[in-house]
């Protein structure tokens, strides 16, 4: 019996002294450096000056909200660059840069002592680096997240930020017809792309904002009718076939691209693909519309922003505390058009090596929280 | 064309077309060969493809059969069996796979026909393909051919199934090799041979589907009729075609094997091209060097030809020569051909022949020269014969009246002498008259106008024809006006119209008409003295001209001689026509100019020759067959 006792009160100090050691593990510590790799090439930090290259532009937004304390209502970063959770160590244009904590930032210093931001890295590399733990931290493609969990990366997924649609190109013979459109948008397989495509990872879009957004997303139906596609079709005498255009260094919207074709052949529509460039002339295109906020109005404002204003989307008259009825009765207005033809939406997918701690996916609008993660000591 | 030119030309045709024979000959057997050889090559090359065919049919039978006992793909299929299964994770697996086993085609479909994976269509996954879950069978089936939807359009392919079966349910491969320029790539083809690919993938000829190594054909419309042959009756067959029409060497025959599915429906149709460059080019070194031996060949062989005929020809040319010889009277030539052929037996009989006509001549000229002079010596005792009788009679009359009639003596002596001296006259007159003939004077030419000398004659002879006693002779002048004047002896022209006139005149001794003629020919008058006399017999004609040749009482012989030895002497000529109880008449031509100076006159002697022993300077008289009558000697 005392045997047992002394057995009993040693696996409880075992026990106790094992919770102890994992909470000092979870317990936030400073110091290290983040390995970042981004696919991106930045050429200048300096936040006025524009770049036509959205991936450019993108990932200078995001570095930009860890050196910038304030943004103007526009936003655009306000100060100076520094102010932010870190300031500039290193700068090597279109390589690499090295961010170090700023120490006296108001906000509280960054976990991390630097983050190493390597540029130009294409994704399956980001991947690779990963799961060999050489990088920390990298944004991966939606489809690539389920091989990415399989090879062991922590994969965090966020919310449906991006939307894939289809927009046509206006003052072309083959969109000009509403029925062409929607046969064109109701002869597409959404769930497939999604399932097949996206690897799970997305959801299919029949309207314009996703559902945590203004919470109509499922009114809108986004069930493939190939009959009802096959029928309009053929209300159309002699419509002329239709290119739809796709960006040539994006493999998603190659992939999208190619099954649309092929959906679309089935209600009879021929459809081919070609890359963009400034020759090609093409009656529709995959654009791929990130969700600047997560108002829903604003949300449609940066779409327009994006799209143009052959998006038919009408904002302006909209009040900027308009309701989800308004929001929703202007998204259908504009989606029954069928000049842009939402596919699927696309969350933010990052990946994590093993040893960041405290990470969340930002939201819509929200750069990488990157000063609130912390690294876990790797063990000796 | 001569002898020897005919002979020439027989010779060449002949070689031409021996020539052209044999070579026409070698064109055809070698182009039979080529053709043969270059059947068989193709037949070889088919045989290879129909091999290489099958066995990468195999290849790609045991590819799929790999794909299918791989690991990764039996874990696929036993995840496929679970309930609910994701048949998304595998989407992408097909183009991985595809790789590392080298399949163009590559689809994983799940039990139900839809496809999980696709490597040729990535985009195509979901769709059924029902005809896979159709068969039950298809680890039997081995390779076969298939038409095949792809991302860039419908394709061929060789294609084979491989099932992976777990519980009830089977994991269908579908694997294939993609039949277009790789493929032909891959095949190896001797030099000049190529094949061509035409997929049957539309109703219509559609040339951007028919490929080469290099892809598309150009031209490839040219072989649209031959393709819509295939298409129309699938079976193996074969056809040429020319490329440029100017250009015999861009031909190239081909080999059409129809590509069948599994139903034995026409899918594509395999093209193996033979170029007949080759071929043409060889037959056109052969024809070439065929060519330059013929050439050469014609060079020698009419060479050959110009000796054989002119050997040939040459000793017929003697002979010709030698006939021609003698046809101009040159009766001692002979013929110096010798040789044991016909030719020299021709020769030798030549020469026999010639010896003896110049022989027979010469005894004929012999004879002739006897009766000449014996018709001479006769003529001579008659015309002497004539006036000695009565020289005769006188003497004897003066030495009787002598003897028996002293006192009549004077009165016969006186009348004696006179008729001795008229005989005498008579004998030196008949002597006078030899002479004449032989002393025929050198003519001296002039110009002379013959109407005038015609009309002088005619006018000398006037009295006489209308004489008071004899019957009357009509003369009638038919001269053509504008006559050219004419080089000749003016004189000796006047002699001869007149001894023709005479011999008229006596040749109509009832009366007639004298009818005198002249006209012109382009170089040449033309006079004619015509009388309606009794006529001469066909040997009268004959003789005519011989000298000392008569038919009448008091006649010399030597009128017509002298009137044919005038002619000859202008460079003229004389015949006579006549025609028994109608008339005679005489014809002269006569030269404008004569062409070479006047010949000299025969000496007397030789006027009896009846044959010319020079017949250069004494044309002979022409004279029909028919008529004669007596001409006169008015000399």
């Amino acid at each position: 019996m005392k045997l047992r006792s002394y057995l009993l009160l040693a696996a409880i100090s075992v026990l106790l002294l094992g919770a102890g050691r994992a909470e000092t593990s979870r317990r936030p510590r400073y110091g290290g450096t983040l390995r970042v790799e981004i696919g991106a090439v930045i050429h200048s930090l300096d936040p006025v000056e524009s770049t036509p290259d959205p991936e450019e532009s993108a990932a200078k937004d995001e570095i930009g909200s860890l050196l910038y304390d304030q943004r103007n209502p526009d936003g655009s970063f306000a100060g100076v660059a520094g102010s932010g959770a870190f300031h500039i160590a290193q700068w090597e244009s279109g390589k690499r840069l090295t961010l170090a904590a700023n120490e006296s930032y108001r906000g509280g210093r960054a976990f991390v002592d630097a983050i190493e931001i390597e540029m130009g890295r294409d994704a399956k590399d980001r991947l690779v680096d990963l799961a060999l733990g050489t990088a920390d931290f990298a944004e991966i493609p939606p489809e690539e997240a389920r091989h990415a969990g399989e090879r062991g990366v922590r994969v965090s997924a966020s919310k449906p930020q991006e939307l894939v649609v289809l927009a046509f190109t206006t003052g072309r013979a083959a969109g000009d017809d509403v029925r062409a459109r929607e046969a064109l948008s109701r002869s597409i397989d959404r769930a497939a792309i999604v399932n097949f495509i996206l690897q799970r990872e997305g959801e299919p879009a029949g309207g314009l904002l996703p559902q945590w957004s203004n919470g109509t997303a499922f009114l809108f139906p986004t069930a493939a009718d190939t009959v009802g596609a096959k029928e309009l079709w053929s209300q159309i005498a002699g419509s002329p076939p239709m290119a739809l255009g796709y960006d040539s260094g994006d493999s998603l919207e190659q992939a999208i691209a190619e099954r649309i074709a092929v959906n679309v052949r089935d209600a009879g529509i021929t459809l081919s693909t070609e890359v963009i460039s400034q020759a090609s002339k093409y009656d529709l295109r995959l654009v791929r519309l990130r969700i600047k906020s997560s108002r829903p109005r604003d949300a449609l404002a940066g779409f327009v922003e994006s799209l143009g204003p052959a998006s038919g989307l009408d904002i302006a008259s909209l009040p900027a505390n308009a309701s989800a009825e308004q929001i929703y009765g202007r998204e259908r207005d504009t989606v029954s058009t069928y000049r842009v033809v939402p596919l699927v939406w696309l969350p933010r997918v990052y990946g994590l090596g093993s040893r960041v701690r405290d990470w969340k996916s930002p939201d819509a609008g929200e750069g990488w929280p990157l000063a609130d993660v912390w690294l876990e000591q790797e063990s000796q | 064309m001569t002898f020897r030119t005919k002979l020439f030309w027989v010779f060449t045709i002949a070689l031409l077309l021996s020539v052209g024979a044999i070579v026409a000959g070698v064109t055809i057997v070698s182009r039979q060969a080529f053709e043969e050889s270059n059947r068989q090559h193709s037949e070889a090359l088919v045989a290879q493809f129909e091999d290489e065919f099958q066995r990468r049919g195999q290849d790609v039978v045991h590819r799929v059969q790999g794909i299918a006992d791989a690991e990764g793909t039996v874990r696929m299929a036993i995840e496929l069996s679970r309930p609910k299964a994701d048949v998304s994770v595998y989407v992408n697996d097909a183009r991985g796979v595809s790789q590392s086993h080298q399949l163009d085609i590559l689809d994983f479909v799940a039990s139900d026909g839809a496809i999980i994976s696709s490597n040729e269509w990535p985009a195509r996954f979901g769709y059924k393909m029902d005809w896979l879950t159709q068969t039950a069978d298809w680890a039997s089936t081995g390779s076969f051919l298939m038409r095949v939807d792809t991302q860039d359009g419908p394709a061929l392919g060789l294609m084979s199934v491989s099932t992976v079966r777990v519980g009830d349910r089977d994991l269908y491969i579908l694997g294939g090799e993609r039949l277009g320029k790789d493929f032909l790539n891959s095949l190896v083809l001797p030099a000049g041979m190529r094949a061509l690919l035409y997929l049957d993938l539309q109703p219509n000829f559609d040339a951007t589907n028919l490929v080469d190594t290099a892809g598309p054909v150009m031209d490839g419309d040219r072989l649209g009729p031959f393709i819509e042959q295939e298409r129309q009756n699938p079976v193996p067959q074969t056809f040429r075609i020319s490329w440029a029409a100017s250009d015999p060497s861009s031909a190239e025959g081909f080999h059409a094997l129809p590509l069948l599915g599994r139903q034995k429906e026409l899918l594509g149709v395999l093209l193996i091209g033979s170029s007949q460059r080759e071929v043409v080019l060889l037959e056109r070194r052969i024809r070439d060097l065929a060519l330059g031996a013929v050439a050469l060949g014609l060079f020698f062989g009419l060479m050959l030809s110009w000796w054989g005929a002119a050997r040939v020809t040459h000793p017929v040319q003697k002979l010709a020569e030698g006939a021609r010889e003698v046809s101009e009277g040159n009766w001692s030539a002979r013929v110096n051909v010798r040789g044991p052929n016909e030719i020299g037996q021709l020769a030798s009989a030549f020469n026999r022949m010639t010896t003896q006509l110049g022989e027979q001549r010469e005894q004929l000229v012999q004879a002739e020269r006897v009766a000449a002079w014996r018709e001479l010596a006769r003529r001579l005792a008659h015309e002497l014969k004539n006036p000695l009788f009565p020289l005769q009679t006188t003497v004897e009359n003066l030495q009787r009246a002598k003897d028996h009639s002293p006192d009549q003596f004077e009165d016969v002596f006186r009348e004696s002498t006179g008729i001795l001296l008229s005989e005498i006259e008579n004998l030196k007159t008949i002597v006078g008259r030899f002479s004449d003939f032989a002393k025929m004077p050198q003519p001296e030419l002039g110009p002379v106008q013959v109407n005038d000398v015609v009309r002088a004659v005619v006018k000398l002879f006037e009295s006489q024809l209308g004489a008071v006693g004899r019957p009357p002779i009509t003369p009638e002048l038919h001269l053509e006006e504008n006559l050219p004047v004419i080089q000749a002896d003016a004189t000796l022209l006047r002699r001869a119209i007149e001894n023709l006139v005479l011999n008229a005149m006596d040749a109509m001794p009832a009366g007639g008409v004298l009818m005198l003629r002249t006209t012109h020919q382009d170089d040449s008058i033309d006079i004619e003295i015509s009388d309606t006399g009794g006529g001469l017999t066909p040997e009268e004609c004959d003789r005519l001209f011989t000298p000392y040749y008569t038919t009448k009482q008091h006649g010399t012989g030597l009128g017509l001689a002298i009137v044919q030895s005038v002619v000859s002497d202008h460079g003229g000529r004389i015949s006579v026509e006549s025609e028994t109880g109608v008339g005679t008449s005489f014809h002269i031509r006569l030269p404008i100019k004569p062409a070479s100076p006047p010949v000299a006159a025969h000496p007397i002697h030789q006027a009896p020759d009846p044959v010319p022993a020079e017949p250069q300077t004494a044309p002979a008289p022409e004279m029909s067959e028919s008529s004669e009558s007596p001409a006169s000697e008015g000399t």
